[in-house]
């Protein structure tokens, strides 16, 4: 460029000087002679030449501009498009599903009411009374009290009159002809099932954070653009678990306890297929009034479970080698007087009993002396294998301590804890224990994520695998022939103990409030699956013959439940199927029939 | 001006030059044209899935549990099926149609099929059922032959799955949104 404009210059130079200098002098040489008129007409020919170029160099010039402007819009236009189809059909925040891709939290956009004082610019923004509108409003949304929403209107602050409305009532407002109510459609954090499995969700306060469930444990991989296209999957079956929570709710009703609990867990992974803790809240209301029933009564509330623990003490006595005859005679006529302590029986069940009809009949006597035998060290030892004296293994954030006697066991504690008394834990660790007692004795964590089988913890060895085919004969036996027969589904070969526990209150134990608790597994022959069914305080009442105990209100939500989940977890009902019990059959003459 | 053979060459050169860059530039025009096109599609399939998700949720939410149990309340009542109600496999299921071997006792039978009013699509249709006038068509006087069951019978039947029982009744069907 440098080498050829000098060149241009020259040329150009004078014919623009000349263009200009001469154009404005041309009436001044009009009269002159022919010659100059000649070299006038040739110089405004030159000049209508010149304006010509111009005017075309002009165009050629915005043509250039545009066919430029047009390549590049051709060849870079879509630079707007950087967010790929992908990033938009991410979510705001990942997808919770079950075991089976059901979604159980999602995004959802929804409308919400918002109070714009602004809308209109000058004026004021309320083109009726702030009174009228607010009673117009409450007709829409009864809820709403109509003086709070009167000083809101009035204080002309913008901010949230409601979130999450339904379409038609945004409909109804808009008909209010107040521009003032807008409603923006905004994501927010929604659960489908409504209040199921709430205590395992969670919620999403407003500010976007995960409270309480598994939303606040993933919060992190479900907010992170990487992580939150996939969803998160939960061990959770949201069939078993919406029929865990309507047999508890009924058997809730029917005792007219005050709550109750319930866990559906899997014996041999640890995976948790339901978890249910009742009464719940819903979740997608949760901005509404703070909800008491947030608090989890099976992974943060301790009870004392009471009978429950007979089968683990005569699990650890048969492991450890003390009781090596289950027809070995136990004295259970006489209560039992340890360190100014009794331990009696609810009623009287005979002058002597062996192993199997202890565990049948429930006795505390012949319980505690089992473990008197086996002695507080090794019993501590097998609780302790079993984590009763830490925190409970879940994803959860909300866990309860146990009421663990430290120390060494003195020997009222070794039995009084060996039918679940003087020690609480949560009926999570129970169903943990349960689970290591029938599956061939290996205790593993509960877990909340769905596990492939390489992912299956190795767990830790509890009880040998023999102790436990013993277990999961007696504990059949217990639903065939004794307290659990409520909980006897026909055809699924269902184990349980029952635990009616008095709770301790002002004064020592008080013998009409108690938590009922049935702890099974199915089917027996071949374990599969705990089912734990907790109710507290239950009441005696026409539904359970007047009785409070586990036997009579506990058991039949089992007993109820398990028809209805063991087909859809593959356990099918066959009644020509069971658990072989025959070699302990003479041992219990009277009660078998 | 005179052309020179060096002279036609290069204007040969300029011209094939020119027109494979307006080629090149239609071509690219042409490109970009459809890029933004498929952009355009990617908008509205993002709109559709956002859509799908939101009517998928809907769906969810109206036929959630809570609901169905209280619709299975009020107007059902179904009730987990009892033990003696499943069967243990396919072959179970076939040996409830097998026929009855020589001298067996005849089944007991809980109910029976209507013959006046079932026609000839039983089995007895030959002794009881022909007494029922056929079906004839008011336009062409045609005698329909369909009340005689054989349509439904040539049908072909549903594909099976290989599967065991217990496996297909644990299986949860999803809606795919993709």
């Amino acid at each position: 460029m440098n080498a050829m404009s000098p060149r241009f210059v020259p040329n150009f130079g004078p014919h623009l000087g000349s263009h200009f200098g001469q154009g404005f002098g041309m009436t001044a040489t009009v009269s002159t002679g022919r010659r100059s008129l000649a070299q006038v007409r040739e110089r405004l020919l030159l000049v209508a030449k010149w304006r010509a170029l111009w005017l075309l160099g002009g165009f050629v010039l915005l043509a250039v501009c545009c066919l430029l402007r047009i390549a590049f819009l051709g060849t870079f236009e879509p630079a707007h498009a950087s967010r790929t189809m992908a990033e938009l059909l991410l979510p705001a925040r990942g997808e919770i599903v079950d075991r089976n891709g059901v979604p159980l939290a999602r995004d959802f956009k929804s409308y919400s009411l918002w109070f714009n004082p602004k809308a209109l610019d000058n004026g004021p923004p309320l083109i009726r009374s702030p009174r009228e509108v607010a009673l117009e409003l409450n007709r829409i949304f009864p809820d709403l009290a109509v003086n709070v929403l009167t000083e809101r209107l009035k204080s002309g602050k913008p901010g949230y009159l409601r979130r999450r409305i339904l379409p038609e009532d945004a409909n109804r407002v808009h008909e209010l002809g107040e521009a003032a109510l807008e409603f923006p459609r905004e994501t927010e954090r929604f659960y489908p099932q409504g209040s199921m499995a709430a205590h395992v969700l969670g919620f999403v306060s407003a500010n976007g954070q995960g409270k309480v469930g598994m939303e606040q444990v993933y919060n992190g991989r479900l907010t992170d653009p990487a992580t939150r296209g996939q969803p998160a999957v939960l061990s959770i079956d949201f069939r078993v678990q919406g029929a865990l929570e309507d047999e508890l709710g009924q058997g809730m009703a029917l005792s007219q306890a005050k709550g109750a609990a319930g866990i559906v867990l899997d014996v041999d992974t640890g995976e948790v297929l339901a978890l249910a803790s009742l009464p719940a809240f819903d979740p997608n209301k949760i901005d509404g009034a703070a909800t008491p029933n947030i608090f989890n009564r099976v992974t943060n509330q301790v009870y004392e479970l009471g009978s429950t623990f007979k089968p683990i003490t005569v699990a650890a006595a048969l492991d450890a080698g003390t009781v090596t005859d289950l027809g070995r005679r136990w004295q259970a006529s006489r209560p039992l007087q340890v360190s100014g302590f009794q331990i009696r029986d609810s009623h009287s069940l005979g002058a002597s009993l062996n192993v199997p009809q202890t565990l049948i009949h429930s006795s505390n006597i012949v319980t505690a002396q089992i473990a008197d035998e086996l002695g507080g060290a090794r019993l501590k030892t097998t609780m302790q294998s079993l984590g009763f004296n830490e925190r409970p293994y879940i994803e959860l954030p909300a866990r309860g301590f146990p009421l663990w006697p430290g120390g060494n066991w003195p020997r009222i504690q070794t039995m009084t804890v060996s039918y679940g008394h003087g020690i609480a834990v949560t009926p999570l660790h129970l169903a943990s224990a349960y689970a290591a007692l029938v599956n061939g004795g290996v205790w593993r964590p509960a877990t909340l994520h769905r596990l492939s089988p390489a992912e299956v913890p190795a767990g830790r060895r509890v009880f040998k695998a023999a102790t436990s085919a013993k277990m999961r004969q007696m504990l059949r036996m217990i639903v065939a022939y004794g307290t659990g027969s409520k909980a006897d589904a026909p055809g699924f070969r269902v184990g349980g103990k029952t635990g009616s526990a008095e709770k301790p209150g002002q004064g020592g134990y008080q013998r009409s409030t108690l938590v009922s608790t049935f702890a099974a597994a199915f089917p027996m022959d071949h374990p599969r699956y705990v089912v734990i069914a907790m109710l507290d305080e239950p009441k005696g009442t026409m539904a359970t013959s007047g009785q409070r105990t586990a036997a009579w209100n506990a058991a039949p939500v089992v007993g109820r439940v398990v028809p209805r989940i063991g087909p859809l977890l593959g356990v099918m009902p066959d009644e020509t199927r069971d658990v072989d019990i025959s070699d302990l059959l003479p041992l219990i003459p009277g009660e078998a029939h | 001006m005179n052309l020179t053979r060096d002279r036609v060459r290069s204007i040969g050169w300029a011209f094939v030059l020119t027109v494979c860059a307006a080629l090149t530039a239609a071509l690219t025009l042409r490109v970009n044209a459809v890029r933004s096109e498929v952009y355009k599609s990617e908008d509205r399939i993002v709109a559709l899935q956002h859509e799908i998700g939101f009517l998928e949720t809907e769906f969810q939410t109206r036929a959630n549990q809570q609901q169905l149990k209280a619709l299975n309340d009020v107007e059902f009542g179904y009730t987990a099926p009892r033990a003696e109600q499943y069967i243990e496999g396919e072959r179970q299921l076939a040996a409830l149609g097998k026929p009855a071997g020589p001298g067996a006792p005849k089944p007991v039978r809980f109910a029976a099929a209507d013959l006046a009013a079932d026609g000839a699509a039983s089995d007895g249709g030959t002794a009881g059922g022909t007494r029922i006038m056929k079906m004839v068509s008011p336009i062409t006087g045609i005698i329909s032959d369909t009340a005689s069951g054989k349509v439904q019978a040539d049908k072909p039947e549903a594909a099976s799955v290989k599967a065991d029982l217990s496996s297909r009744l644990a299986r949860i069907e999803m809606p795919e949104a993709e």
